[in-house]
């Protein structure tokens, strides 16, 4: 036990001794962070977009996009309006607020008062900036020949924010014996799909609801119509008090596949640690050192439980960081969107967490012995990712079940999988929110670990063979090609 | 009787289909300074692992101190390997304190025993200091201090010497001599001949996988024949007179013109006798120079002697 504790401490603070260990512990929410922050970031960071719109109909088609678009723009700027008064202000002062923005029914002149009231003066580029910007330009020319150099670039055309090229022109026609509008849309960004999107949405509202007054039905009626749906519910029937499935009880299904996930992430990258640190001892001539002090299999256990200590220190590191985050965004979104807060309430399932740990542990020890032996056996970091490559395909299956079988998670080919007992970790973390049998939970950990016991046996042979260099890289290629061995040993 | 510090007995061990050690027995005298010698390939580093425990040999045993080589006995041994490193990226003083720790040594008495290590080892004020960052004989003067650190009763040592520059194999041939001193039995492995007729009482030589000598020193030296070279101020043949003492042969003659023979002396004959035999003879002697033989000559004829071993059969 002194031994292995020794070996396993020292292993421990190889890595956590280290500058790099704590920044790459502290990068990983960092990058998270960052990574969640993405869309919010391009979507705030929108250039204003200068679109002119060429109407070839006369029915006045270009105001209605341009209403359309202003509208629009308008419900988003009063929903993070609405947003931030949740946040920052009591009832009646969000009230108040709010009326205040809706003193200008068509457009943004009341966000300044409703933010003054709000004491949240000076925001309204940040409130407005997230719904981005697309202004109506009188166009400088009426064909597209003529268009052509301002939406290239070559030449500009005078907007309130000084001389700019086009980002798009919009020409709608209409054809022979067709009340339907036709939308001919140019633009050089063919992935930026959002002014087309609301130039489409515009006219296709117009011309129903011109199609409706055709047929005597007056404004009110016409919205009235335009606002019908039917109403969904969905239940469960496994559920005690019959309430209503929401989004919040996707969270542990969500939860659950990200873990799986976030396991087989941990476990190679764990794996490889081992096995860097391996291939280093080997290269630095410290094993046979090692081995006249500890047994081989205190040797490998020592490391093993190491570089798992490193990894529970990791977990406990971003468990405290992302229970915090939670907390934080449940407390906050609570007032904005109950619906989200529920669903990350959901999401912390602590025995989701505790057989997340219990499937790492064994996963990472099956996989870690199983590098560490094959790790064993090569001088280079070059000869074990020869060696691993089979392993990591193997390794790889399960991420790639998971991702094709997301939606029925269920399914007997899911099922039959996880009795592979090396990649029961992942496939059945994943599949415990939809409770299956206990027979099945028993009987797949039951084989996970026999074959753990099986492989850590095979892998302290196997280490004991590498380590003293009686058996090497070339051992396992002659496994299989059947060469005569060659005499490797004074 | 003493418990041997070392015990082998019948030790086997095939690779592969090559037999790297076979049969071999020999004893380790507890206090006893013992060199194992042979030449590369000899089987060495293998019988050495065996008798540590590190492989299990296919045949034969192996006792320290009177019990099978278990951790309880290894920590009565200071071991230093032929492949021998140290973890780069600690300290001086943290390798030693983790390999005296490893042995048993409570921590706060390995910190203080690694500082005092290498203040006698002239490396106190590298104790801080990252290993990589130390020079090649800096770096293994702390892995001999590693291996001796727990204060060991037996020290074995696997070509100790090899890579050392002079100034630093004589600091570990006067440690070795200390740590004998101190009551400790030495055994290790070498190919410096002279090193090993200078410190050890005792040879256990193998070759080809087998022991083929194991003995005192002086043993050792008697299997090769004392040679006694004369000059003779004369042309006269004086072959006929000494070949009773052993074999003898004619040399070129010197720098001065006296002509040099060489009798390699028959077992039990004293150099004095031919001294006598050539004065009563009235041999005009200008030379007599009684050599003394060699570890070197000795491993030499003993080594030549063996024969080479073969594959083993259906393996």
């Amino acid at each position: 036990m002194r031994a292995i504790y020794l070996i396993a401490r020292r292993e421990y603070l190889s890595y956590v001794a280290t500058w790099g260990f704590w920044l790459s512990l502290a990068s990983v929410p960092l990058f998270m962070l960052i990574g969640a922050s993405i869309p919010a970031l391009v979507q705030s960071a929108q250039p204003v977009r200068h679109y002119v719109v060429i109407d070839e109909t006369d029915r006045g088609l270009d105001a209605v996009i341009q209403a359309s678009i202003e509208r629009e723009r308008r419900e988003q700027t009063r929903a993070a309006l609405e947003a931030a008064a949740a946040v920052s202000a009591d009832t009646a002062t969000r009230e108040r607020a709010l009326a205040a923005f809706d003193a200008d029914p068509l457009g943004l002149g009341g966000l300044d008062d409703a933010l003054d009231i709000l004491g949240m003066q000076g925001s309204a580029d940040m409130i407005a900036a997230g719904t981005g910007r697309m202004i109506r330009l009188e166009a400088p020319a009426r064909t597209l020949d003529e268009l052509r150099p301002y939406l290239l670039g070559e030449r500009q055309v005078a907007t309130p924010d000084g001389p700019r090229s086009l980002f798009a022109a919009i020409f709608i026609s209409q054809e022979a014996g067709s009340d339907l509008p036709l939308i001919n849309y140019y633009s050089t960004s063919v992935t930026e799909q959002s002014l087309s999107g609301a130039a489409r949405r515009a006219l296709r509202d117009h011309v129903r609801e011109q199609a409706l007054a055709a047929r005597g039905l007056d404004p009110a009626e016409i919205r009235e119509l335009s606002s019908l749906e039917p109403e969904m519910r969905n239940f469960n029937p496994a559920t005690v008090d019959d309430s209503e499935v929401g989004a919040a009880d996707w969270a542990p299904f969500i939860v659950a596949v990200v873990l799986a996930i976030m396991l087989w992430t941990a476990i190679f990258s764990v794996a490889n640690m081992l096995l860097t640190s391996l291939i280093e001892e080997k290269g630095g001539k410290i094993i046979e050192l090692l081995l006249s002090t500890v047994r081989v299999r205190d040797l490998l256990i020592g490391k093993l439980l190491g570089v798992a200590a490193v990894s529970f220190t990791l977990f406990a590191v971003w468990g405290l960081i992302g229970t915090t985050l939670m907390l934080i965004a449940g407390t906050f979104l609570q007032g904005i969107d109950p619906e989200i807060a529920g669903f990350i309430a959901e999401a912390v399932q602590p025995g989701l967490f505790l057989a997340a740990l219990g499937y790492f542990l064994v996963g990472y020890l099956m996989y870690g012995a199983i590098f560490l032996a094959l790790g064993s056996l090569c001088e280079t970091l070059h000869d074990a990712q020869t060696l691993m490559s089979p392993l990591i395909l193997v390794l790889m299956l399960p991420l790639m079940i998971l991702v094709f079988a997301m939606r029925s998670i269920d399914s007997v080919a899911v099922q039959i999988v996880s009795w592979v007992p090396i990649w029961t970790p992942f496939i059945m973390i994943a599949r415990l929110p939809s409770d299956p049998p206990l027979w099945e939970i028993a009987g797949t950990t039951a084989v996970m670990l026999l074959t753990l016991i099986v492989v850590l046996w095979g892998a302290a042979s196997v280490f004991q063979q590498g380590a003293l260099g009686h058996a090497n890289a070339d051992s396992v290629k002659r496994v299989f090609s059947r060469k005569k061995p060659v005499r490797d040993e004074e | 009787m003493t418990t041997p510090a070392l015990d082998v007995t019948g030790l086997t061990k095939t690779f592969s289909g090559f037999p790297a050690v076979r049969d071999v027995s020999f004893t380790v005298p507890a206090g006893s300074i013992t060199g194992f010698l042979g030449p590369n390939g000899a089987g060495k580093t293998t019988t050495l692992r065996m008798a540590l425990g590190i492989i299990r040999p296919d045949a034969g045993s192996a006792t320290l101190f009177g019990q099978p080589p278990t951790l309880r006995a290894l920590d009565r041994v200071g071991f230093l390997p032929e492949e021998r490193g140290v973890y780069r990226k600690m300290t001086a003083e943290q390798v030693i304190a983790l390999f005296a720790r490893l042995k048993g040594v409570p921590a706060v008495e390995a910190r203080k025993r690694a500082a005092a290590a290498l203040e006698r080892f002239g490396l106190a004020a590298s104790a801080g200091k990252k290993v990589k960052e130390l020079s090649k004989g800096m770096a293994q003067k702390v892995q001999i201090i590693a291996a001796i650190i727990h204060e060991p009763d037996f020290i074995i040592l696997d070509e100790p010497f090899s890579g050392l520059d002079p100034v630093n194999q004589a600091m570990l041939e006067d440690v070795i001599l200390e740590q004998a001193a101190a009551g400790r039995t030495i055994l290790f492995s070498t190919h410096v001949m002279a090193q090993a007729e200078r410190i050890c009482d005792r040879i256990v030589l193998m070759a080809r996988g087998q022991k083929i000598f194991d003995g005192k020193v002086d043993e050792a030296l008697a299997v090769v024949p004392r040679l006694v070279t004369i000059g003779v101020d004369s042309d006269d043949d004086i072959s006929a007179l000494l070949s009773g003492f052993g074999e003898v042969t004619r040399a070129e003659k010197d720098a001065d013109g006296v002509t040099l023979w060489q009798i390699a002396l028959k077992p039990g004959v004293d150099p004095q006798h031919v001294l006598r035999a050539c004065v009563e003879a009235g041999v005009r002697l200008t030379r007599f120079e009684p050599v003394r033989p060699h570890l070197h000559d000795a491993f030499v004829r003993l080594v030549s002697a063996g024969d080479p071993l073969q594959p083993v059969e259906g393996q």
